[in-house]
């Protein structure tokens, strides 16, 4: 594990509890999440149709897509609901000094 | 103990009680009777993206034979022409009998037909299934000039797909605004901008006189004798709920055929499901039909938990949604019951909303905005109705204030 694949997303108190933001890097779209227990981050983009994840709706452990309300698990990235039936990728996330930071491989 | 279950419709709801029977229910036969002889498949994309290309034929089935050999579940396609609910049995017009010991009825809905000569039926197309949408797809592609008649959701779709593919689109509409059944007029009227900007017509409260056939081309005369040159012709006027197989039976029929909230028909062990289902729903305490997506698929689940024995309610809040250019419009719950009506956003590129109040509680909301700018906010409010929740006018017309503060845990 390389350090130089940890990107800094953020400070901690850019995201509220149960809210996600959106983060770009290169020409990848990343949603980063702070829920109760931690923060976590996936890919930012639907599996189903391509639209972006960043103004879907966080409810506890799931994110649901703003267009067709497919619903991943944010922890697992499993496709939990039609008409989303692929899995959503998900990336390690650390926390240091109050900074974010996500792993892309 | 083990069942015959025959599931007669194979579309969204068949598929979805199914796999729901089988989940708990492990030794009962279950048997899909479809007539298209295709695994049941997602209906949306073929008004957007497989005419658009971005989507193939293949990428549309909800699941592969392998799930259903999987889960043991069977598939046959084959016509239904007579049943007898009597002695429970249904007759195929191959001779074949089907005995089952509950049955599920979710023969969907089919398209209304414009009253026409003879001579003009083959002329005009519709679009509800895989089939429709390839003929389509195949014969614009040497059209340029194509009218819609009926400005609903599938009409707008195909304008909006057609649209892109650069065709001259004409949308031709009976009523004095865009899909007047379900969608309030403000909402409809954002839409319809955005077509005309895109530079489709779209023609309102005229009526279609006579349609005649000018070599490969036609001509349509509405009723303020005005004349349209098109060469195709595309309808989208509505549907109606699939029951002749049942109109000489007992089976009770009404706008569909009629089930209380556990999907349970007026003849026991006979169940209903999806568009062809006119069902009670107990938030709000009518009878409803309705044909979408979420509603096919929770309807279709509902009847499959009450035929394996888990007796459930089904008191999903209505949701569709449509998606045409840019745009993805919503609807959640019911709009034509309020007192008040509390308009969120003015700008579409933000997203616009209008919730329809009763005694301070929502009943319904429909938005609509660039993809992604609705969403989250229909979808707490379906959450919001669903929990009968006083709401905070404030918050739902201040779009700075976030609609997710209402919900209480």
């Amino acid at each position: 594990m390389s350090e130089e694949n940890w990107i800094e997303v953020g400070s901690t108190d850019s995201i509220e509890e149960e809210d996600l933001i959106r983060f770009d890097h290169q020409d990848k779209t990343f949603c980063v999440y702070k829920l109760t227990d931690g923060f976590y981050a996936t890919d930012g983009i639907c599996t189903h149709e391509a639209v972006h994840l960043e103004d879907g709706l966080v409810m506890d452990d799931e994110i649901e897509c703003p267009m067709h309300q497919g619903i991943f698990n944010i922890k697992s990235g499993e496709a939990l609901s039609p008409p989303a039936c692929e899995d959503l990728k998900t990336y390690p996330v650390k926390v240091d000094n109050d900074k974010i930071f996500i792993k892309i491989d | 103990m083990k069942n015959n279950i025959i599931i007669l419709g194979g579309g969204q709801a068949g598929i979805y009680a199914a796999r729901e029977i089988r989940q708990n229910d492990s030794k009962s036969n279950i048997k899909i009777l479809g007539e298209e002889n295709l695994l049941p498949y997602e209906r949306p994309p073929l008004s957007k993206d497989f005419l658009l290309d971005k989507k193939k034929a293949e990428d549309l089935y909800f699941h592969s034979s392998d799930v259903l050999k999987n889960e043991n579940i069977e598939f046959e396609n084959i016509s239904i022409n007579k049943v007898d609910f009597e002695n429970k049995k249904l007759f195929a017009n191959n001779d074949n009998v089907y005995s089952y010991d509950s049955l599920l009825i979710s023969t969907g809905s089919e398209n209304k037909k414009l009253t026409l000569d003879n001579n003009l039926k083959n002329d005009i197309y519709y679009l509800r299934n895989l089939e429709e949408a390839k003929k389509i797809k195949e014969i614009v592609s040497n059209k340029n000039k194509i009218t819609i008649i009926g400005g609903g959701f599938i009409g707008l779709e195909i304008a909006s797909s057609l649209s892109q593919l650069q065709k001259k689109v004409i949308v031709i509409e009976i009523g004095n605004q865009l899909m007047g059944r379900v969608i309030p007029k403000q909402i409809a009227d954002l839409v319809q901008n955005t077509h005309i900007e895109h530079g489709n017509e779209i023609i309102l409260n005229k009526q279609i006189e006579k349609i005649t056939k000018k070599n490969d081309d036609y001509e349509i005369l509405l009723n303020d004798n005005s004349l349209i040159e098109t060469d195709f012709i595309i309808a989208g006027i509505g549907s109606t709920p699939t029951v002749k197989l049942f109109e000489n039976t007992n089976l009770k029929l009404d706008n569909g055929i009629v089930t209380n909230q556990f999907c349970e028909t007026s003849i026991k062990d006979v169940y209903a499901a999806g568009d062809v289902s006119n069902f009670y729903h107990p938030f709000y305490e009518r009878n409803m039909r309705l044909e979408s997506y979420q509603h096919a698929q929770n309807h279709g689940i509902c009847a499959g938990k009450n035929i394996a024995g888990v007796k459930t309610e089904y008191t999903s809040i209505p949701w569709m949604w449509s998606d045409q250019f840019n745009l993805n419009l919503q609807l959640t719950g019911i709009c034509d019951e309020y007192d008040e009506i509390i308009e969120r956003g003015n700008d579409i590129n933000n997203g616009v909303i209008y919730f329809f109040l009763k005694n301070n509680k929502i009943r319904g909301a429909c938005g609509v905005g660039v993809i992604g700018k609705v969403g989250r906010d229909i979808r707490i409010t379906s959450k919001l109705t669903e929990k009968d929740t006083i709401v905070d006018k404030q918050i739902l017309s201040d779009q700075n204030l976030k609609l997710n503060k209402l919900i209480q845990k």
